[in-house]
């Protein structure tokens, strides 16, 4: 288990709206800080991965946990 | 540099509709500048009373309840997001003019132009699309 400064509940949402809503989250943050976020849409691993190199993040570790994904990323 | 994203929506269908904001707003949401130029029935997609009811190809009414289960959000929740995102929307003159349609007719905060608007601003856009 990482600590996170905040976490992003988007489970049940469908894309876009988990990459929205981690932008919205990650605009509020500070650099160094680890969001977590939790989403069920499974297109979300290769989105987040994708979005966290983009905006020059860093996605630390993801987890499955059952239905739900869980994922870190530290604002770059 | 920022990177660019230069999309068209030339068709009025609730899968195109989908196609174009869920582009537009994933694109926006990943720091590009973002817009949009609607024409012929793209239009549809920011009339304000049109894109409230966009059909479904014919044939593939069933897919309604694949939306709702997937919980994809409506198109108007779609188009707000989007703006919020400053997704820039770029309504057809010509198009418009043809359809007697005037610029309250669509969603606020659209500009109306016309191709040249719209190639102006893809001219060096990373990504075009056309939908």
């Amino acid at each position: 288990m990482m600590n996170a400064d905040k976490v992003l509940d988007a489970k049940g949402l469908a894309c876009p709206m988990p990459i929205v809503k981690t932008r919205k989250e990650m605009k509020a943050m500070d650099s160094g800080q680890v969001l977590e976020i939790l989403v069920t849409d499974k297109g979300a691993k290769a989105d987040l991965t994708a979005w966290a190199k983009s905006g020059g993040h860093d996605l630390l570790d993801h987890q499955v946990d059952g239905d739900v994904l869980k994922f870190w990323i530290q604002k770059g | 540099m920022t990177k660019k994203t230069a999309i068209i929506a030339s068709n009025g269908g609730l899968f195109e509709a989908y196609k174009v904001f869920n582009i537009a707003t994933a694109a926006a949401a990943t720091d590009h500048e973002v817009a949009i130029f609607f024409t012929f029935e793209g239009l549809n997609l920011i009339h304000k009373e049109a894109n409230q009811q966009l059909p479904m190809p014919e044939g593939k009414e069933h897919f309604a309840e694949g939306f709702a289960n997937a919980n994809v959000p409506a198109i108007p929740e779609l188009i707000e997001m989007a703006k919020e995102l400053d997704v820039k929307f770029i309504g057809c003159q010509m198009t418009m003019d043809v359809m007697g349609l005037e610029k309250e007719a669509f969603v606020d905060g659209i500009e109306v132009g016309g191709a040249v608007t719209f190639l102006d601003f893809a001219q060096d856009a990373d990504v075009t699309l056309t939908f």
